[in-house]
């Protein structure tokens, strides 16, 4: 089974491939183990989001631009307005990637 | 002038911004004219009109080929607002703002514009798609355009009896109140078909020229007129504040003016 790899674009993703890369060049480990890691990383953060994360959040803006292309939604908002359980936040431009969780489980 | 401390960019954005109000506002004021137009204020052209109401244009269907092959894909990666689903529709689904349209987009280079509220801005909005495409690298042309189909709708402002219009009609009216509340009429010259609904509100569909709903609607309005319903109490449905003090009903006032039996 595979996952999405896009939360490796993520700040904690980036740091991830940072730290993996410096060892790699340095030797301690092999790029194989590197790569094994990182797609860990990618299995571990779909189930994190899936089964550990209970927070919601709602958030709604004007739809500047939409796109459905390769069963993947991509959404420009603006003036969105983010709602977590104590904080309101309002974003001048945000795009979303969404992707459908039960293509990728199959 | 306050806007001169803001960066171009975000000043360029209001000006922009500014020019979309005034296109709304210059909008609303044509639709507003329109409406006037309809309440007979603004002389309506009563030869054209006799029954002094101009239906309104809703949709209009249009075809273009611009002939050339599509890369789909290509399409809904790079233009914005676009669905492309090839499991559920072949063809790349495209909005645009103005006109507020939707296109269908197929491989073949053929597209269909829906949604559109006049022939010519029908035409405008198959144009801008096309440009889209054009810019997208094909070599998009624009041929054949034509009108598949007008749908408008209008409002006689009074109840129609739909059944009494099948029976005398029954050639040309389909009326099943269990399966679709509005009375299906397929007139012959033009051939138009109307969605007449109890309430007085007409849908006309099926017409290739705007002329053919007018001439339709000008066609079909003696017979509503015809079929007028005469409001009239039905008891059992429900009451009719009148008849039940005419009649000094004492038990039916009482239901009616529930708060009576408490006091």
């Amino acid at each position: 089974m595979g996952s999405y790899e896009l939360y490796r674009k993520s700040s904690i993703g980036m740091s991830l491939t940072d730290a993996l890369d410096e060892l790699v060049t340095n030797g301690t480990i092999s790029p194989l183990l590197a790569v094994k890691v990182l797609m860990q990383f990618d299995k571990s953060m779909n189930e994190a989001l899936q089964q550990k994360v209970k927070s919601k959040t709602t958030f709604k803006g004007h739809l500047h631009t939409y796109r459905f292309c390769d069963n993947v939604w991509t959404f420009i908002l603006e003036n969105a307005l983010f709602k977590t359980d104590n904080e309101i936040q309002q974003v001048e431009r945000v795009k979303i990637v969404a992707c459908d969780a039960k293509i990728i489980s199959r | 002038m306050p806007h001169a401390k803001l960066p171009m960019s975000r000043q360029g954005k209001e000006v922009a911004y500014a020019n979309k109000v005034r296109c709304q506002e210059a909008q609303s004021s044509l639709s507003m004219a329109a409406e006037l137009a309809l309440e007979g204020s603004q002389p309506v052209d009563l030869a054209k009109h006799p029954s002094g109401i101009i239906p309104t244009l809703q949709n209009v269907v249009s075809t273009v080929n611009m002939d050339c092959k599509l890369e789909l894909k290509t399409i809904a990666l790079h233009a914005r607002n676009a669905e492309y689903n090839p499991k559920r529709f072949a063809a790349v689904i495209m909005r645009i703002r103005e006109p507020k349209t939707t296109a269908l987009i197929f491989a073949s280079g053929k597209m269909v514009c829906t949604g559109a509220k006049s022939e010519q801005q029908s035409k405008l909005a198959a144009r801008k798609y096309a440009r889209i495409i054009q810019k997208l690298g094909f070599p998009a042309q624009f041929k054949d355009f034509k009108i598949q189909n007008i749908v408008a709708s209008c409002d006689v402002k009074f109840p129609i009896r739909l059944e009494g219009l099948a029976y005398a009609h029954g050639h040309f009216s389909s009326y099943e109140p269990e399966l679709f509340p509005g009375l299906i009429y397929r007139m012959k010259q033009p051939k138009i078909v109307l969605l007449i609904f109890v309430s007085g509100k007409i849908v006309l569909t099926g017409a290739k020229v705007r002329d053919e709903i007018y001439e339709a609607f000008e066609n079909i309005y003696p017979v509503l007129s015809e079929f007028r319903k005469v409001q009239q109490c039905t008891p059992r449905l429900h009451v009719c504040v009148r008849c039940v003090l005419s009649t000094g009903d004492h038990a039916a006032s009482g239901a009616l003016f529930g708060h009576e039996e408490g006091d």
